[in-house]
Parts: structure tokens; C-alpha cells; sequence
């Protein structure tokens, strides 16, 4: 029985929102979308299955009917990973070194430099608690998703080679190319 | 109008949102709606409910192109005192949008009501286009979206998951054989696993 509301067998969700500093949201918005040409620095966290950064420029549309409208706008980020919160945060922290200034720098109350152990306790105490996380693969981390990718192709491949071998040219082709 | 974004980074893509909600074969759904005071108590109530009933799990398994989702009720900010809570829904999927929220609105008609009836101007699930509308005024687009496997599908991660399981027993269950039998073996094993290749 799952108790905890972030996590999904191995799998959790982390769910970060933090207040942006007046003027900045510009800026941090242009550097997140240009982030992609270089590759996401996202790829360098071999835990991440998906993240994303979102501006939220309020909660509401103006014309809602009980429109609760931010003082200022928040910046979005979360994330689905493999095993244990804590761990996770200090590879992000320690990963996204470069990055972090000129995003969660720009955001209201976040340490100066916004980098290792401080920026950790910052965003944990940002964190907003997941009321219901599912997964669809709840026990396979990213490198078993991978791994499991890859030999999907390579048996797909052997498939379509084997056809047509003689029973002992198949098992020797099997045992080397798929693995005994 | 929907919440206010930054300018467009172009059209709609083929998927039907945003190209800032793609990754590869991955699509992000980012969505928060203003929750009347009674979805504070009723909210905590429904995500034990989900948690704790495998029927619930069940359910969403069906929906085949969901590879995580998450709903949060946001009540608190540290720098700001809110009048309402607010449900924080998203989905990391994969498919198209508008597909995604008919699935959703007729698979899930149940529990899309008990999670976003406790919400300001929710529309009945059903008929779809209400639904869509408002979803669509709730949205919002991320900056930056990443997959770590933007090619593949939910379909195809399980499919490989499987494989995986089944080639180690194929692989245990083989160890030593003659040739013939091995190749009876990998016959049988093929025709088992065709729908995961």
C-alpha cells in the first residue's frame, strides 16, 4: 500500500514553485526556451524521466469567477525521478550549477550564488506536496527504460536476421548478438 | 482568456499544443484551476481514495499513452496567503492533445468529476467540447519541456518492459539447450512476445 503521495513504486515527483523577482520574468522565460538548442541540462540528471520549467503568470484567467490573482509570478518546476528526494536534490543542485543562477537566481529569496546545500533547502522549502502521482511504469528507472529500449531494437533486428538460419547458426547469432 | 503566457514560440504543432509542450513523442499538459472551499477537505479525501484503491490505478492504466501525471492541491505559497486552494494537474503523455482529453473525458468521466468538480466554472466531462474549452482556458505552456526518451511511447516503454522480463526467462529457460530444441524455442518465443516488438 502506497502512503506516500509523491512516490509511485520507485518512482516520485518533486514539485518546486518559486516566487520570480519583479522585472525578471522576461529574461527567465527567454533563457528557458532557449535552453533546448544546447540540449536540457536536464539530460545531465540520469534520474530525470521528464522535468519541465513552467511560468506561471497566475493561477487564474482574468475572467474567472473567483479570480485569486498572484502578487507576482511563479516559476514551475517539477520533475519525475528514480529513487530517494534528498539524493536527487543534491545532484540537481550539484548538475544544474551552471544554469541555476540565471534561473532560480531570478527568483525572490533564493541564496546568492543559488547553488549546492543552500539552494537545496531553498527549493525544499518550496516544494509542494503531490496529492496523487501516477506512473506507468512505476518500477523502472530511466536506465532500465533505456537499456530496455535498446534490446527491444536489438531483438527486433535479430528477428528479422535469423529468419532463414539453420537451428545451430540461430542459437550461436542469438548468444552473441542478444546475449546468453 | 487563457492565463496570460509569453509569445508564442509558433503554431500549433501536429499534436495539437504548443511546440513548447513537445518533446520528441512527449507532449506536457501543465493546468491549475481555483478550488471552492469545500475541495479543500473533499481533494485530500479523493487523492487517499485514488492511492489506496487499485480500481482507481486501474483505471488510469487504461488511458495507454500516460507515462506520469500528478494532480496537487496547492494551498499555501510561503510568500503569499491565498483565498482559495488551487488543483495543479499535469500529464507527461504522449499522442495528440485534443485526442488525450477526449480519452479522458470518456474514459475517466468519474473521476474527472471527483477531481475537478471541487473547481470554479468545471464543466460535466461529457460532452467533451466544454471540457476542452475549459482546459484550454486553464493551461498553461511550459518554457522548457524534457523527455529522456522523447521517442518512445508509453506503448513501446511497456512493450520493452515486457520483452525484458520475458527474454530473461527466455534466456534461462535456454541455457544449454541443443540447437533444435532452441530453435522450437525461439519460434514459440517469437510468436509470444509479437506484440511487443
Amino acid at each position: 500500500m502506497n502512503t506516500d503521495p509523491d512516490r509511485s513504486g520507485q518512482a516520485r515527483a518533486l514539485t518546486v514553485l518559486t516566487p520570480i523577482e519583479p522585472r525578471a520574468q522576461d529574461d527567465l522565460r527567454r533563457y528557458l526556451e532557449e535552453l533546448k538548442a544546447a540540449g536540457s541540462p536536464l539530460a545531465r540528471l540520469p534520474r530525470t524521466h521528464f522535468g519541465r520549467w513552467v511560468i506561471v503568470a497566475d493561477f487564474t484567467p482574468d475572467d474567472e469567477r473567483k479570480p485569486d490573482h498572484l502578487a507576482v509570478p511563479y516559476l514551475l518546476f517539477t520533475a519525475c525521478f528514480d529513487g530517494a528526494l534528498d539524493s536527487y536534490l543534491d545532484e540537481l543542485c550539484d548538475e544544474l550549477a551552471a544554469e541555476a543562477p540565471a534561473i532560480w537566481g531570478r527568483c525572490a529569496g533564493a541564496p546568492k550564488p543559488p547553488t549546492g546545500a543552500p539552494l537545496k533547502a531553498y527549493l525544499r522549502a518550496h516544494q509542494a506536496k503531490t496529492g496523487f502521482f501516477v506512473a506507468a511504469y512505476p518500477q523502472a528507472t530511466v536506465g532500465h527504460v533505456h537499456a530496455a529500449l535498446k534490446q527491444r531494437e536489438d531483438v527486433i533486428a535479430f528477428a528479422r536476421a535469423a529468419q532463414g538460419m539453420d537451428p545451430a547458426q540461430l542459437q550461436a547469432a542469438f548468444l552473441e548478438q542478444v546475449g546468453g | 482568456m487563457a492565463i496570460a503566457e509569453g509569445p508564442s514560440a509558433g503554431p500549433l504543432t501536429a499534436t495539437g499544443t504548443d511546440p513548447r509542450n513537445v518533446d520528441g513523442q512527449a507532449i506536457c499538459i501543465t493546468v491549475f484551476s481555483t478550488v471552492k472551499w469545500w475541495g479543500r477537505l473533499w481533494l485530500p479525501l479523493v487523492f487517499v481514495y485514488a492511492r489506496l484503491v487499485p480500481s482507481a490505478h486501474g483505471t488510469l492504466a487504461r488511458l495507454s499513452f500516460i507515462h506520469f501525471a500528478r494532480w496537487t492541491l496547492v494551498r499555501r505559497l510561503p510568500e503569499q496567503r491565498l483565498r482559495h486552494p488551487h488543483l495543479f494537474f499535469e500529464s507527461n503523455f504522449n499522442g495528440g492533445w485534443e485526442e488525450y482529453i477526449d480519452a479522458f473525458s470518456h474514459i475517466l468521466t468519474r473521476g474527472m468529476t471527483l477531481f475537478w468538480g471541487s473547481s470554479y466554472g468545471f464543466p460535466t466531462p461529457l460532452p467533451t467540447g466544454r471540457f476542452k474549452d475549459y482546459i484550454k482556458r486553464h493551461e498553461i505552456v511550459a518554457s522548457h519541456f524534457y523527455s529522456a526518451y522523447p521517442d518512445a511511447t508509453t506503448t513501446i516503454v511497456l512493450s520493452a518492459l515486457e520483452l525484458d522480463a520475458k527474454l530473461g526467462e527466455f534466456r534461462a529457460r535456454t541455457r544449454g539447450m541443443d540447437p533444435e530444441a532452441f530453435a522450437r524455442a525461439w519460434r514459440d518465443f517469437v510468436t509470444d512476445v509479437q506484440g511487443c516488438l
